[in-house]
């Protein structure tokens, strides 16, 4: 997986207000129009002491909307951070905003905005066994196979799962979904 | 008057001036006087001079008073725009002077300055500091983006002091813009209201005067967490005074006022430093529960 890094302890430690955000998410957008295709953006709080929902929406927020709406092609982000205090006033913003993003904390994920019980049980499946397909994450999840086609789908459409086509086209295109991030990644 | 100046008495300061007539504010028998209520002094004093009707102040008689109102560079921050922030002079006992917020780019460096404050006082850096600090940082910038959105303020400006107690950290915030009302209004998917449903908007609804999703909530969450701290919390605009502590709250019809008043009483236990000893000329608060 091609994986960059984005610090945002970079513009400063106590952060901050919408203009600082609305630069920093010039940045960041760069940073992910500079990702290969399939590529992951960390974005990485370490180092940030307080981060204020208006730069949290401003800088991440707007980036994560653009990239859910197919501005990227296929490329990734997730968060890491030092703490889950650090990312209460993001989750609030990506909620408002109907979103949802993976957060690494000391080596284990969790989900920073909203995402529906549902839909956090299907992607702890495809984070668990890494690359699946449709029909073996309905046997395994217990759930029709429409049902997961529409789970996994949103999980796509969030950025949450990549999708890749198999190259089998009947009777319709398949694909394996890529978890974007592993225990040990 | 002869009682304490803090958040449940300082509607005595916009009553006396908003009344006919008067022409100066007797404080020499006041004992005590909190953040709000001295940012509240500033902003009608500033009022009445740019209205042409200035207003004189007698001083406190008592000592610690007139010490911590001088720590606090009340007499600067008075005096004219840019005023405040400049260092206070005298033996000080403040926790935080009080800071002239102009524009968004000096949210950052006015808040790194409180937050600077808060660590030597409370050097502990628990999560509730970081939360207040947050808090801060959306209430600062609040100003800049919100108080003079229409360009019809002459002369904008934005004040906040903070001060902490033997039960309590007192944080004020004010400006004389346009109001919570006057915000709202340039929403044009929105009704038009007045400063009780402005404050019941923005407050409980989490309204903001942009449309984009990811706007507002602020101060719903700010009141929401000072509340969930067992705190008490003033929201102040145009006429009308939203009061809530952890024994409840309610919306009052008050004497209507430029712009936006925020205080926050935070209970000294949040950050964990029960055991600290305040500094000795503001230990006591009358208003502490």
């Amino acid at each position: 997986m091609n994986n960059a890094v984005f610090s945002v302890a970079r513009y400063g430690v106590r952060l901050g207000t919408r203009s600082e955000g609305e630069r920093a998410r010039l940045d960041l957008i760069a940073a992910l129009a500079a990702l290969p295709p399939a590529g992951r953006l960390v974005v990485s709080l370490d180092g940030v002491e307080v981060l204020s929902g208006s730069f949290a929406d401003e800088a991440i927020g707007k980036a994560l909307q653009l990239l859910v709406a197919g501005a990227y092609g296929d490329r990734t982000m997730i968060l890491r951070a030092p703490s889950a205090d650090r990312t209460e006033d993001l989750s609030d913003k990506l909620e408002q905003r109907k979103l949802a993003m993976l957060c690494v904390i000391d080596g284990a994920w969790s989900i920073v905005g909203r995402l529906a019980a549902p839909l956090r049980e299907t992607l702890a499946r495809v984070i668990e066994r890494g690359t699946v397909t449709g029909k073996d994450l309905a046997e395994t999840l217990g759930i029709p196979a429409n049902t997961c086609h529409n789970r996994i789908r949103r999980l796509v459409d969030l950025r949450l799962v990549r999708a890749e086509e198999t190259g089998a086209t009947a009777p319709q295109t398949q694909y394996r979904f890529h978890a974007i991030w592993r225990p040990g990644d | 008057m002869a009682f304490g100046l803090g958040i449940e008495t300082a509607e005595e300061i916009v009553d006396a001036v908003a009344a006919r007539g008067v022409e100066r504010l007797d404080l020499r028998a006041v004992p005590f006087i909190d953040p709000y209520a001295l940012i509240l002094l500033v902003l009608a004093v500033r009022e009445r001079r740019a209205a042409g009707r200035p207003l004189a102040i007698l001083w406190p008689e008592a000592p610690a008073v007139r010490r911590w109102m001088t720590a606090m560079g009340f007499l600067e921050a008075v005096r004219d725009k840019g005023g405040a922030g400049r260092p206070a002079r005298g033996p000080s006992s403040a926790l935080q002077p009080i800071v002239e917020i102009g524009d968004e780019a000096g949210v950052g460096r006015i808040v790194e300055g409180f937050d600077r404050r808060l660590e030597e006082r409370y050097p502990l850096g628990p999560p509730a500091r970081r939360r207040l600090v947050g808090v801060m940082l959306e209430l600062c910038q609040n100003i800049p983006q919100h108080a003079n959105a229409t360009g019809e303020v002459a002369a904008p400006y934005g004040v906040a002091a903070m001060q902490d107690y033997a039960e309590s950290l007192v944080l004020a915030i004010a400006d004389n813009g346009i109001g919570l009302a006057g915000s709202l209004a340039l929403r044009e998917d929105r009704p038009a209201m007045d400063d009780e449903a402005a404050i019941r908007a923005a407050v409980i609804e989490g309204w903001s005067r942009f449309a984009d999703p990811g706007r507002g909530r602020e101060l719903q969450k700010i009141v929401g967490t000072v509340r969930a701290w067992e705190g008490t919390v003033v929201v102040r605009s145009g006429g009308a005074l939203l009061y809530q502590s952890d024994r409840g709250g309610d919306l009052y019809r008050v004497p209507r006022f430029p712009g936006v008043q925020i205080a926050l009483r935070i209970p000294r236990r949040v950050f964990g430093v029960d055991d600290l000893a305040p500094e000795p000329e503001t230990v006591f608060n009358p208003f502490d529960e």
